[in-house]
């Protein structure tokens, strides 16, 4: 039992969170908004630089793990960047993938920067996809993108298809599994990177802004609110530890587990970014603030595919289909 | 990275599992009910386990136990507490009143406590809450006053559990004057329940009997040789001691279990629809407790300094066996006042669990205390 990353994966999440870092970290979101080209020639490069492109979680969990720590760096500066489907484009780089909610009609975050993605349904349903229109420009969404499916690659999952179960002859849905877990998993480090770092600078704030002659770092109200966002973090840190190496050890319950990680992402998300920029006070809806320029940019992953109670009630689905990992059985009878 | 305990854990795992099956009742809700037969079923099990060397699994071997990992003994609190705790009032002196022996204690205090321990033959009790200081414990007011070449305690302690049976009691108590730093000349002794002057009064309360005591303490003499940890030093047992217990009681296992059971019993499509999601979302609580208590487990593992790990870990747990609790309460709606029996759905046990669920915020430190804990951690201390 060793429930932490290997170092290398930590070393890299380390390396490109300086690298962020050097860049400006939130302010690339910001220059996004002013000139969408630096996602591709900022963003986008400084990832290549890491390897990226050669990085494919589907690898094994290593190869997994260091990619995590690349989403939840990329996470922490809100990169504008589409990084979860870069990591799952695999040997074309210039495929990306993503989840969608339904094949109509069908949107991902910063679908402009390529000109066609390869797109799945939550239960794998896989197809191929162009872009349809320009970025809706929009403050919670700016380079959201309308896609037009064209065609089926994976038209429906066979009756016994499950993720790495390495059945013959459908490997191509066992594969569209494997991405649709591990994108919603990846996602689920980019959303924790997103709310440490709004943790982070809620406490910073708060050691900071003085009213009544005293930090308010100093009232309880304040001390508990972040203790308790503290254990929310906490516990989502451990659940994308967990869900990463369920991917791998135990792929027939992938579903439930992505799923289940997805709910929990986005619960603590909507608690932990309100309570980061309650405590910010004004400033927190403020863009000179990075805890506003967070709280936006984060949106489409928090809304795309689909939000926390579509989520839930696939993951009840797939409970009572196959079961939830624990110490007593629930639901189907498989685990 | 790894979640996976290990072969041995496994095994134990199974073990107990067939234990309780073939040794406990089924609907056994542990040692402290109106039912003397219980606590002797759970004495009789203790007897049991400690016969196959179960009682102090991750025990160093030198002290009687089986040198096993914290992951085993990990094992054997979430076995137990889902099942009832059937060990009874024995997991005190298991978890940490032999643990802290094994730390503080001189090699006699270690010869005499702790085999007994390790046998399950001698129920602990914990006097540390008094009256006027319960979270803030440091402020406690029972003293010890020098007589001869030991002492003489006064005062009063409450919430003390299984204060009526219990043959020894960890008690907390002030020597000397209390200064400007609380902590200082808080003492530890390990003191016979059966000594001159000790009194106890139980407190009837919903959780139900032996949980909650009041002892009383008149001019009753203490040794040098029941000290623990020396003269003035007790607040690093203390410490040690709530540490402990915020780690071990793993009450996300019983969570688990009820859900599992009741889900069963409630039979297909017995959950009801609009707790569909509620009841999906309590399967991810449980387990995102779990995986902070194995969090603050590995860091005791590792050695690390563990206050506000298992500070996170206790909130996280505590909250989500009292929300748990209140969705089964949900499900079972009017029935839920049924008490025990075995008309009762699960027998009683989701009653069970929902009244003693109440206290979970509270007892071993309320999470008033954790957060504080926790929030120190976050911004440095702030008083």
């Amino acid at each position: 039992m060793n429930p932490s990353l290997p170092d290398e994966a930590i070393a890299i999440g380390e390396s490109v969170s300086r690298a962020f870092g050097a860049r400006g970290g939130v302010d690339m979101a910001r220059r996004a908004e002013t000139n969408p080209a630096v996602r591709a020639s900022e963003a986008g490069t400084l990832l290549d630089s890491f390897g990226a492109a050669d990085l494919d979680p589907r690898d094994g969990l290593d190869s997994a793990a260091a990619a995590a720590e690349l989403c939840r760096a990329a996470g922490r500066v809100v990169l504008p960047y589409p990084v979860v489907s870069a990591l799952l484009a695999g040997a074309n780089p210039k495929r990306p993938f993503a989840v969608i909610a339904g094949p109509d009609p069908a949107r991902v975050d910063h679908g402009d920067l390529f000109d066609e993605w390869t797109v799945a349904t939550i239960d794998g349903s896989t197809y191929d996809a162009t872009v349809d229109g320009s970025p809706l420009g929009s403050r919670l969404g700016p380079f959201v993108t309308d896609v037009r499916v064209t065609d089926v690659l994976v038209a429906e999952p066979a009756p016994d298809a499950t993720a790495g179960n390495g059945s013959a002859g459908n490997a191509a849905a066992d594969d569209a599994l494997t991405r649709v877990q591990l994108a919603l998993t990846l996602g689920g480090w980019q959303i924790l990177g997103t709310v440490e770092r709004a943790m982070e600078l809620a406490i910073e704030h708060v050691k900071g802004r003085v009213q009544f002659g005293q930090p308010i770092a100093d009232f309880q109200a304040v001390q508990f609110q972040l203790a308790d966002a503290a254990v929310a973090v906490g516990g989502l840190r451990e659940l994308c530890l967990f869900t990463l190496w369920r991917v791998f050890h135990a792929p027939e319950s992938g579903a439930a587990d992505a799923l289940a990680l997805r709910v929990h992402a986005l619960d603590v998300a909507r608690s932990v970014l309100r309570v980061s920029q309650q405590l910010h006070g004004a400033a927190g809806v403020c863009d000179e603030y990075d805890i506003s320029v967070l709280c936006r940019h984060i949106q489409p992953a928090l809304r795309l595919p689909f939000g926390s109670e579509r989520a839930v009630e696939e993951l009840a689905r797939e409970v009572d289909a196959i079961g939830f990992e624990s110490l007593f059985p629930h639901g189907g009878v498989r685990l | 990275m790894d979640f996976d305990f290990g072969e041995r854990a496994t095994l134990l795992r199974e073990r107990l599992r067939e234990l309780i099956a073939t040794e406990i009742p089924s609907g056994y809700l542990g040692a402290f009910t109106d039912d003397p037969a219980d606590l002797e079923i759970a004495q009789r099990f203790c007897r049991t386990l400690a016969a196959e060397g179960l009682l102090t699994v991750a025990w160093p071997e030198e002290f009687g136990g089986g040198g096993g990992s914290v992951w085993e003994q990990t094992v054997v609190r979430e076995e137990m507490w889902a099942h009832h705790e059937p060990r009874g009032a024995q997991y005190m002196g298991l978890n940490w009143v032999g643990p802290a022996i094994m730390a503080f204690g001189s090699d006699e205090q270690r010869q005499r406590f702790l085999p007994p321990i390790a046998a399950g033959e001698v129920i602990w009790c914990q006097g540390f809450s008094e009256p006027d200081a319960g979270s803030d414990l440091a402020s406690l007011s029972t003293r010890a006053v020098e007589d001869g070449d030991g002492w003489r305690v006064t005062g009063q302690k409450i919430w003390t559990s299984y204060a009526e049976m219990a043959q020894w009691c960890v008690l907390a108590a002030r020597v000397g004057p209390m200064g400007a730093k609380k902590h200082e000349g808080i003492t530890i002794f390990l003191v016979p329940m059966d000594r001159d002057g000790i009194a106890v009064r139980p407190i009837r309360s919903m959780l139900g009997p032996h949980h909650l005591n009041e002892c009383f303490f008149d001019e009753v003499w203490v040794g040098p040789d029941e000290v623990l940890g020396g003269v003035g030093q007790g607040w690093a047992v203390i410490r040690r001691a709530l540490a402990h217990e915020r780690v071990g009681i793993a009450r996300y296992a019983r969570c688990d279990r009820l859900l599992s059971a009741l889900a069963a019993e409630l039979g297909p499509g017995g959950i009801p629809e609009r707790l569909r999601a509620q009841w999906a979302r309590a399967l991810i609580e449980v387990r995102v407790a779990r995986l902070l208590a194995y969090r603050a487990v590995r860091g005791q593992e590792e050695g690390l300094p563990s206050d506000d790990r298992a500070s996170l870990a206790r909130l996280a747990v505590t909250q989500c066996d009292q929300h748990v609790a209140e969705l089964l309460f949900q499900a079972i709606e009017g029935r839920s006042l049924d008490g025990k029996g075995p008309a009762a759905p699960l027998a009683g046990a989701v009653e069970d669990y929902w009244r003693y669920a109440q206290a979970a915020t509270v007892a071993s430190g309320t999470i008033e205390i954790q957060r504080m804990i926790v929030s120190r951690a976050l911004l440095g201390d702030r008083r």
